[in-house]
C-alpha cells in the first residue's frame, strides 16, 4: 500500500481534467492526474500519410468499439439509439473532437423559468463569463465580435476562413432573412503563443498534425505540467476508496501493466466525462454507499443527455473547395435556438455548417446513396460531388430524462476486469420533432444557397460526442449529486468537474461550457481551501 | 519466408480487369483507370490486410473473367454486388483506397499529391461583408435574456 498522499487527485486528462489541474496547480498543491490513456504522437496522426481518410475508419475511428485501443473500454450500446464516441489519451476526446467551440447561451441555463421543463442550473451564464473568457484565452479560440445572439465576447483570435462552402451558405441564410455567424472555433487562425495556425488540412477529427487544433495535451497541459502537477498515463481507475469518516482517501487503479496501485489524496476530483465518471462512482460500492458513491440521490448514471444530431447536405453545381478546411468548423445559425411555441416542441438548436469529405468518403457515400456508381460513369458522377458538397448538422437540445442512463453492465468488461458502461437511451418525442424541424429549415437553406440535390438525414446514431447529465448539479441533495460548485452532496472531498454535472444540454457543443465550468469549479476549491470539506 | 497471405499468378491475373471494371479509364477527364495505378505496391503495404478478401472475390468470379467484355465483367460485378453486399463493399473500399491514394490522381481530383500535412490547403477568408445583413437586423436576433 503506497503512503504518498496527493492533496489533489484529478482522474482523466480530457477537456475538463487538463483546465482544472492548471487553474489548482497555481496554489502549489501536489496534483496527480490518472489518464488511462496515453499521450498521443502528432506525428502519428492519419494525416501525416495519404491513406488518412482509411485510418480514420479504423484506428482513429472515434467510436472506441471499432477502435478497440488497449486504452479504450468497451461500451454496450445495444440498448441506445445514440451511440458513444470518444477518445482516451492525453486530451481525451478533445483530441479527435471537432473544434466547434460554441458556449451555451444565457437561457440555457434557465430552462425550467423560461419553458417550464426540466431545472433551472443554480448557476448562470454571468457566473461562466469570466471562465468562458480565460477558456478561450488558453485554448486559442478563433472567431468574431459582435454576435447578436450572445452576450458581448471577444475571441482571442480572427475567424477561421470560411471560404467557398461558407460563403455559399451565408448567401443562403441572408436570401432568408435568418442569422448566421462565423463560428467561434477552438482552432487557432494564426500563430499563438508557441504553437503555428491552422493549414486548414481538413480532417480535424482524426487528429491535428500541425496542432492548430486546440487540443488539452497541447494547450492546458504543458502549462499545468510546467506548474507541476504530475500527469501519470496508463493509469486506469477502478474505484474511488472511503476512509471511515467517509471522506474519499484515494482511488485504486490498474497501471499498463495490469498491476494493481493505490493513490492516496485529501481531494478527489473526476473528469472522465458522462459516461466514464458515472461508471466509476457507480462501482466504487461500500457499506455506507451501496449503490455507488455519492449516489445517495439515486441519480449517478441518471439523466444522460447526449444531443440530438441530424444533417443535411447539398451538392452544388460550382465546385465549393470542401476537402479544404476545418470539416466542423466554418460558420453557423442560431436563427431557431431559442423556444417559439408554435413550432410544436421546446428548445431549439444550432445549424453548424459543415465542409465536406475527402475522395474515398465521397466516392463510399456515393456507392451507398447511389449518386456515385462503380463502373462506367465514376469520374462524371465522382466529379459532380466531390468538393461540391456542404452540409448543416442539425444539433438540438436534449432535455434531461431519468430513464436514460449509464449502468455498469453485468458481463462486458475491461481489459482489467472493470465493468464497462451500458448505455440505456432513447430519443424525446421533443427531440425528434426538434430534429425534423431542423433537417426541414436545412433543406430550405441548401435550397435557398443554390444546392442542386438536397438530402437529409437524422438522428444520426453514432453521434455521442457530448456526454452530460449524470451526476447533475443543484441546491437539493435529493434532486442533484453535485452542489452549485462541483463538490458531491454525499462525500465533502470528492468534486465532479466534466459534462456529468450538466443540468441541461444546451443545443450547442459542450466542450467549451465543461471546461469553463471546470475553470469555475477549481476558483471555486481554491476560495474555500479553508473551509472545503464544512 | 512471409507468412503473409499473397494472390496466386493466376488470381493475380485477373487483377486487372477487375480493377478496371470497377474504375475505367476516362479519356474525357484524363482520369486512369484502376488498374494503372500501383495496386502491386499497395497490397505489399497498406493492403496487406485485404489479401483474404480479394482472393475470396477473384475465386468467385473464375478464370473466365478476364476474357469478358466490358459489359459482360460489369455484370458479373453487379451480381456479386447483389449476392454479397458486405464482400464488394470491402472491394470498393479497397480499391477507392489506393485509387485515391495516386498522387497523379488525387491531383487531378484537385487534392495535393501526397500526405495533406506539412503542405496543408489554401482557403479563401471569404467575404465577411456578407454578415451586413444580420448586424443590421440585430434585434431580430437577440439573444433571450433569462428574467
Amino acid at each position: 500500500m503506497s503512503d504518498d498522499v496527493a492533496d489533489v487527485l484529478i482522474i482523466g486528462a480530457g477537456a475538463s481534467g487538463a483546465a482544472v489541474a492548471w487553474s489548482l496547480a497555481e496554489t502549489r498543491m501536489r496534483i496527480v492526474c490518472l489518464e488511462q490513456g496515453d499521450w498521443v504522437n502528432p506525428s502519428a496522426y492519419p494525416t501525416n500519410s495519404a491513406n488518412w481518410e482509411t485510418q480514420a475508419f479504423g484506428p482513429w475511428n472515434i467510436d472506441p468499439n471499432v477502435r478497440g485501443l488497449e486504452t479504450d473500454y468497451p461500451i454496450n450500446n445495444d440498448d441506445s439509439e445514440c451511440a458513444v464516441v470518444n477518445f482516451n489519451g492525453v486530451g481525451g476526446s478533445t483530441v479527435l473532437y471537432g473544434a466547434h467551440f460554441p458556449r451555451l447561451h444565457p437561457s440555457d441555463f434557465k430552462v425550467k423559468s423560461l419553458d417550464g421543463v426540466a431545472d433551472d442550473w443554480p448557476i448562470d451564464y454571468a457566473t461562466l463569463e469570466p471562465y468562458f473568457a480565460e477558456n478561450d484565452r488558453m485554448m486559442g479560440v478563433s472567431g468574431i465580435a459582435g454576435d447578436p445572439m450572445y452576450p458581448p465576447k471577444d475571441p482571442p483570435l480572427p475567424p477561421i476562413a470560411m471560404g467557398l462552402v461558407g460563403e455559399t451558405l451565408a448567401r443562403g441564410y441572408n436570401k432568408l432573412g435568418w442569422h448566421w455567424w462565423p463560428s467561434d472555433s477552438a482552432i487557432i487562425s494564426e500563430p499563438y503563443e508557441d504553437r503555428d495556425r491552422c493549414l486548414y488540412l481538413g480532417p480535424c477529427m482524426s487528429g491535428c498534425s500541425q496542432g492548430g487544433k486546440s487540443s488539452t495535451d497541447i494547450t492546458y497541459w504543458p502549462k499545468a505540467v510546467q506548474r507541476g502537477v504530475e500527469l501519470r498515463t496508463r493509469c486506469r481507475v477502478r474505484e474511488v476508496t472511503l476512509d471511515e469518516r467517509g471522506l474519499a482517501d484515494g482511488v485504486v487503479y490498474y497501471d499498463e501493466n495490469g498491476n494493481e496501485c493505490r493513490q492516496r489524496a485529501e481531494i478527489v476530483i473526476m473528469a472522465c466525462n458522462g459516461v466514464g465518471t458515472p461508471r466509476i462512482l457507480l462501482n466504487s460500492k461500500s457499506s455506507r454507499f451501496p449503490d455507488g458513491l455519492a449516489n445517495r440521490s439515486g441519480l449517478v448514471g441518471k439523466n444522460l443527455m447526449f444531443h440530438v444530431f441530424g444533417y443535411v447536405q447539398g451538392v452544388f453545381a460550382e465546385r465549393l473547395d470542401s476537402h479544404k478546411g476545418p470539416v466542423a468548423c466554418c460558420i453557423l445559425s442560431k436563427q431557431f435556438y431559442e423556444t417559439d411555441a408554435a413550432r410544436g416542441f421546446v428548445r431549439g438548436y444550432n445549424m453548424q455548417i459543415v465542409r465536406g469529405s475527402g475522395p474515398l468518403g465521397t466516392a463510399m457515400a456515393g456507392f451507398a446513396s447511389g449518386a456515385v456508381p462503380w463502373g462506367k460513369g465514376h469520374h462524371e458522377a465522382f466529379a459532380k460531388q466531390f468538393d461540391h458538397t456542404a452540409a448543416i448538422g442539425i444539433v438540438g437540445e436534449d432535455l434531461p430524462e431519468e430513464h436514460n442512463t449509464v449502468t455498469l453492465d453485468p458481463e462486458l468488461v475491461d481489459s482489467d476486469g472493470i465493468p464497462a458502461p451500458k448505455i440505456t437511451y432513447k430519443y424525446s418525442e421533443n427531440s425528434l420533432k426538434l430534429m425534423q424541424h431542423g433537417l426541414e429549415r436545412g433543406e430550405e437553406v441548401m435550397r435557398a444557397a443554390g444546392a442542386a440535390d438536397v438530402m437529409s438525414a437524422g438522428p444520426v446514431r453514432p453521434s455521442g460526442w457530448h456526454l452530460m447529465g449524470t451526476a447533475r448539479m443543484g441546491d437539493d441533495p435529493a434532486t442533484s449529486v453535485v452542489n452549485r460548485w462541483g463538490r458531491s452532496h454525499d462525500v465533502k472531498n470528492l468534486f465532479v468537474v466534466d459534462g456529468s454535472i450538466f443540468v441541461t444540454s444546451g443545443g450547442v457543443n459542450c466542450a467549451s461550457t465543461i471546461q469553463a465550468c471546470a475553470l469555475y469549479i477549481a476558483d471555486s476549491i481554491k476560495k474555500n481551501l479553508t473551509n472545503l470539506f464544512d | 519466408m512471409s507468412n503473409e497471405p499473397v494472390l496466386n499468378d493466376s488470381q493475380r491475373a485477373l487483377l486487372p480487369a477487375l480493377l478496371d471494371t470497377i474504375v475505367p479509364a476516362s479519356a474525357e477527364r484524363e482520369m486512369p483507370s484502376a488498374a494503372e495505378v500501383d495496386f502491386d505496391a499497395y497490397l505489399a503495404t497498406q493492403g496487406q490486410g485485404a489479401v483474404p478478401m480479394l482472393q475470396a472475390v477473384l475465386e468467385s468470379l473464375g478464370p473466365g473473367f478476364a476474357d469478358l467484355s466490358a459489359d459482360e465483367r460489369h455484370a458479373r460485378l453487379s451480381e456479386l454486388q447483389s449476392q454479397q453486399i458486405a464482400l464488394f463493399s470491402s472491394l470498393l473500399a479497397c480499391v477507392y483506397d489506393c485509387y485515391y491514394q495516386d498522387p497523379s490522381v488525387r491531383v487531378k481530383i484537385g487534392m495535393v499529391r501526397g500526405p495533406v500535412f506539412p503542405q496543408g490547403n489554401e482557403v479563401a477568408q471569404g467575404d465577411l461583408s456578407l454578415l451586413d445583413p444580420v448586424i443590421e437586423n440585430a434585434d431580430a436576433h437577440r439573444y433571450r435574456a433569462p428574467r
